[in-house]
């Protein structure tokens, strides 16, 4: 019998492509021979626009881009010109700075997990991560006035102190996350078509992981120990005690746990963090107009995809003359092809899934 | 043994009717926002406003466009005030920076419209019929104190 190969799109507006990305597939039956991810359905030009802005103006284009976490972004950015400037902020802004960063970092997590199952065909698993985000969301509200684009942390520190009452309610939320925890355990984890589709498909070699770049819970899945956190110490990071999870085999599987122990980790930061948070000012004293020094600074931070970096240069002037973002969702993305390979159409999604592109951030 | 798993899911579900209900009853119950939400477009106190355009430099994406004439004391005065809400990255900057502290949100949360034009609003006009500018009751000084 005569066979042939054929082509067929998934996406821009398949629900399960986390946005508007378009995968041409090629088929060999069920088989999939080559997926090639098309880009750019998304692109706002956020780097360009960003080098006619004031600096202070380019921190809100970064909510914009991984706007499921974008708390790192804000961090990495702010960190980026501080580096340039030369600026120390203040005790108090740091821990903000860390635990809002946290609990981003949940809350990106939770999606990746509620919707990768949910992709897979369990929607039951989506709504509870959706309710229980709903918590972080409403703790992000109530400090800075917006649930998804904070423009929260500035060059400097925090726009505003954290309201009466916050910490209470965030010491609520860690302290009930075991709980939380427990109920995922048993709905999703111990799902056993969950853990059908998911262990020893599509696996990636500490190899190919490093050299793609691949960074985030798709890099510590194939075991490589690296996390920016540990790797790099930015902000206050050193002086919390929290551990680096890491896979064995690299498979759906592993990249799917891995967020989930990421999650707990993040609630031992905010916990740390809470307890030794200071009083004080949350914000350094910096000039009104920000003009840093002719040069050049790299800053890289962990967000929730992986490892975000922002390559920022002045030229002495008001806005700067280079903006660049490194962005680990887009560089993780290349990966699709090389997972893909030799696996089953259905499992185009899952795979997708662990590898969780957030589309802001791969097309920027 | 396979489906323990899928009965414990289903455990963990049932638990949930007796649970309180997390949803909420929006639009017949408004949702509270906190008193920071970021929402709506510029309530303006246009008689504080010292009409020095800092909020319309400030705005990275161009939302607000205000125009002012200079009267005989070479004083400004506030002529047009619009504020594109489609253009606005709520980002607080414009509220932040304004020197005496004259505008603030309205807080809606839910715009809609049929054209791009009806996210444009003039926020002079809006304060009239709104009613934002009421000017501020001084305490009279008391008697002996001056004034
Ligand atoms: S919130 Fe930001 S984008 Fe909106 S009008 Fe103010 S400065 Fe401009
Ligand atoms: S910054 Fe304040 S005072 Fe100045 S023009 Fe804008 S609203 Fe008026």
């Amino acid at each position: 019998m005569q066979t042939q190969k054929y082509e067929l799109n998934m996406g821009p507006q398949h629900p399960s492509t986390h946005g508007v990305l378009r995968i041409l597939l090629e088929l060999d039956g069920e088989i999939v021979v080559k997926a090639t991810p098309i880009i750019g359905y998304l692109h706002r030009g956020i780097e360009k626009i960003c080098e006619n802005k004031t600096y202070v103006q380019t921190i809100p284009f970064t909510d914009r881009m991984d706007y499921l976490a974008a708390m790192g972004n804000n961090l990495g950015i702010s960190q980026a010109i501080e580096k340039l400037m030369g600026v120390t902020v203040p005790e108090r802004a740091e821990y903000i700075r860390v635990i809002m960063a946290e609990l981003s970092r949940i809350a990106s997590h939770m999606i990746c997990i509620g919707s990768l199952v949910m992709d897979i065909g369990g929607v039951t698993g989506f709504t509870f991560c959706i309710r229980d985000r709903e918590e972080i969301l409403e703790l992000f509200n109530r400090a800075c006035g917006a649930r998804m684009t904070f423009n929260y942390i500035r060059v400097g520190g925090v726009s505003q102190d954290l309201p009466e009452g916050w910490v209470d309610a965030c010491w609520k939320f860690v302290n009930n996350f075991d709980k939380v925890m427990e109920t995922y355990n048993n709905l999703i984890v111990g799902n056993e078509i969950v853990q059908l589709r998911l262990k020893d498909i599509a696996i990636l070699s500490a190899e190919r992981a490093i050299a793609m770049s691949a960074t985030g819970a798709v890099l510590r899945a194939s075991g490589v120990d690296y996390d920016v956190r540990k790797a790099d110490p930015y902000g206050i990071y050193d002086r919390f005690d929290f551990d680096v999870p890491l896979g064995q085999k690299g498979d759906n599987w592993d990249r799917f746990m891995l967020r989930f122990y990421e999650m707990e980790q993040s609630v031992r930061i905010i916990k740390q963090a809470l307890e030794q948070m200071p009083e004080g000012p949350v914000m350094a004293k910096v000039p009104k107009v920000i003009k840093p020094p002719a040069g050049e600074v790299y800053h890289r931070v962990e967000n929730a995809k992986g490892e975000i970096g922002f390559y920022v240069v002045s030229d002495g002037t008001t806005k700067p003359y280079r903006w660049h973002a490194r962005r680990a969702a887009m560089v993780n993305l290349q990966l699709l092809d090389e997972l893909c390979h030799g696996n089953k159409l259905g499992d185009v999604v899952a795979i997708l899934g662990t590898l969780d592109p957030v589309l802001g951030e791969v097309d920027c | 043994m396979q489906g323990i798993g899928l009965l414990k899911g289903m455990f963990v579900t049932i638990q949930e009717f007796f649970r309180k209900p997390v949803t909420e009853e929006y639009p017949d119950v408004m949702p509270d926002l906190g008193d920071r939400f970021r929402g709506g477009t510029i309530k303006l106190k246009t008689s504080k406003c010292i009409s020095c355009g800092i909020c319309m430099n400030s705005c990275p994406n161009g939302s607000i466009k205000l125009t002012s004439v200079r009267d005989e004391n070479n004083k400004r005065h506030l002529s047009t005030y619009v504020h594109d809400s489609g253009l606005c990255l709520y980002c607080n900057l414009c509220i932040e920076s304004c020197p005496v502290k004259c505008i603030d949100w309205t807080n809606e949360f839910a715009f809609s419209g049929y054209s791009r034009e009806d996210l444009i609003f003039d926020c002079i006009d809006l304060a009239k019929k709104r009613g934002y500018d009421v000017p501020e009751v001084k305490a009279t000084p008391e008697a002996g104190e001056k004034g």
